[in-house]
């Protein structure tokens, strides 16, 4: 092998010859415009992190050593678990049920969870304030039936947020856990049976751990989701449970403290890919 | 494995949770009544008929739309070249650059939001029409990439061979061979593209300026006051996002019954 490839001082033998850049130069004008227009605002917004005009940390100082802000990063973490968890408490169930379901009913079911998972979530964030508002459905209705003196609280509050999180990103958990579920193999829960197990047992010690990647993977891609939200907390929250989308609002719009809004956005940019990569090694343990 | 009476029940009254108020706007957004009363006192067009009557919200519209005819154009022209390019390319640093246009759909749009604002207040565009389509196709470019990458990818490469060893150049392969066997994959591409800048409300707040679209004013209008208005807007809204699903699902089975009778790609 060795001894005869030089020898003819050929080519090592290929395909027709290729152009320069053959395919891949029909990538350049889409490069071009992401450059421009996606890649370089990031990269100057880190730059901008760090610039007051000459290199500092003074942003990031003040970032780490204000209250305020720290309240709210905290609080934006502490909403995005409680979310994570809530859509884990909702999301297996409602999986696991679609599972046993059959044919056409699976179906049905299917496109039932699909289908808000294509509206606008400031449409769905809207719907709530009909239902659960002050001068919504609900309250209407126990106003009317004598039940309450005022009307009940649901929404402006740390409830009216977890409500409006959950049900926008309760898809993004079931769907990826149905098809986790839908791979296994019926004959491994009929084997144990035969083996004298319990359905109780079954599940918790064949099928729950089976499963378990999968959800712990729904459930960190719901908390990485519920990081950015800005829509949400702004509607449902009535300014009483800012999160870090509503803090880089104000930073941006109202004060205007550039610098440190670009001091934030880009920790929740880390944050959020640090947390993704996470997930993808998660995710990848469970195929 | 069956589900017992808790997992069910658990199970239907998540599914409630998903759908019951996506239900209650479309109901309401009929209502005669100009409150919030539930089951509505009467129907009515009402609410429809002072959407159309409001020459701002008209004007919204227009823009809304307009925005994302151009900007999912654009990103469909793009977005379907590159993804030719990182699908039958043979060159290194495919898999980061495809990663790169797809990163705009899983960043948080609020980050995307202020690194844009910060960026075209930098060079002049804020608020420009200019500023608020390029964002628009940035936006929109993910899906483009993703669902014609995954239709390419379903092609068999050979037949573009034979273009080549015809004497087709790659530009008269592109437009005569590839294109027509990528109708359905750049007809979904583009509804979802459309319909993902139609409902675009984040970076549209902070870069749009003056500009107005139907999700900035639905937002800003909310923020201010429970107007039924709304819910017929919401209404329009889910009906459009609904039309775009059904039409990408009976291009989807069309394709799934085409390739079952061993017509067309893999």
């Amino acid at each position: 092998m060795s001894a005869a490839a030089p020898a003819a001082g050929m080519a090592p033998v290929r395909a027709a010859p290729r152009r320069r850049l053959g395919a891949g130069a029909y990538a350049m004008p889409l490069l071009a415009v992401m450059l421009v227009a996606f890649n370089l605002p990031i990269l100057a917004m880190l730059a901008q992190s760090f610039l007051s005009p000459e290199p500092t940390v003074a942003h990031w100082a003040e970032l780490v050593q204000t209250p305020m802000y720290l309240r709210v990063l905290g609080n934006t973490f502490w909403m995005a678990a409680i979310t994570a968890g809530v859509c884990g408490l909702l999301g297996y169930p409602l999986a696991f049920w679609i599972r046993t379901l059959s044919g056409r009913a699976q179906l049905v079911a299917l496109t039932l969870v699909l289908m808000p998972f294509w509206i606008s979530v400031l449409v769905r964030t809207y719907a709530w304030i009909v239902v659960l508002g002050n001068a919504g459905m609900v309250n209407r209705a126990l106003l009317g039936l004598g039940l309450v003196e005022a009307p009940v609280p649901f929404l402006y509050n740390t409830l009216g947020v977890t409500i409006g999180t959950t049900n926008v990103l309760l898809p993004f958990l079931v769907l990826p856990l149905l098809a986790a579920m839908m791979k296994l193999d019926e004959r491994l829960f009929q084997a144990a049976a035969t083996l004298g197990a319990s359905q109780r047992a079954i599940f918790w010690r064949v099928f729950f751990p089976l499963t378990l990647p999968a959800f712990a993977a729904g459930i960190l891609l719901v908390f990485i989701l519920t990081l950015g939200f800005y829509v949400t907390p702004a509607i449902l929250g009535g300014g009483r449970v800012p999160m870090i989308g509503n803090m880089l609002d104000v930073l941006i719009n109202l004060m205007p403290r550039w610098e440190l809004a670009a001091a934030i956005s880009t920790l929740l940019l880390v944050a959020t890919l640090g947390l993704f990569a996470l997930y993808r090694v998660i995710g990848a343990r469970g195929a | 494995m069956k589900a017992g009476p808790l997992a069910t029940l658990t199970a239907l009254l998540s599914l409630g949770f998903l759908l019951v108020p996506i239900v209650i706007v479309i109901i309401m957004s009929f209502s005669s009544a100009s409150s919030l009363q539930f089951p509505p006192p009467g129907l009515s067009l009402r609410w429809y008929d002072s959407f159309f009557a409001d020459p701002r919200w008209v004007e919204a519209l227009l823009t809304s739309a307009i925005l994302a005819l151009v900007s999912s154009a654009i990103a469909l022209v793009l977005g379907s070249l590159a993804a030719y390019a990182i699908t039958r390319g043979t060159f290194r640093g495919r898999g980061w650059l495809e990663a790169n246009f797809v990163a705009p759909m899983i960043l948080p749009a609020i980050v995307i939001a202020v690194a844009l604002y910060l960026f075209l207040a930098r060079i002049g565009l804020l608020g420009s029409a200019a500023g608020l389509v390029l964002a628009h196709v940035i936006l929109a470019v993910p899906f483009v990439v993703l669902i014609v990458g995954v239709g390419i990818r379903g092609l068999d490469p050979r037949i573009e061979q034979i273009a080549f060893t015809l004497g087709a150049s790659r530009p008269q392969m592109l437009w005569r061979v590839l294109l027509p066997n990528l109708v359905p994959s750049l007809a979904s591409a583009y509804i979802l593209a459309f319909i993902s800048s139609f409902d675009e409300v984040i970076v549209t707040l902070f870069v749009a300026g003056t500009w107005q679209t139907v999700p900035k004013r639905m937002f800003n209008e909310l923020m201010l006051e429970v107007n039924p208005t709304i819910t017929a807007i919401a209404t329009i809204m889910i009906g459009l996002s609904l039309a775009a699903i059904a039409g990408v699902a009976a291009i989807a089975g069309r394709r799934g019954m085409r390739s079952m009778m061993g017509d067309g790609g893999s």
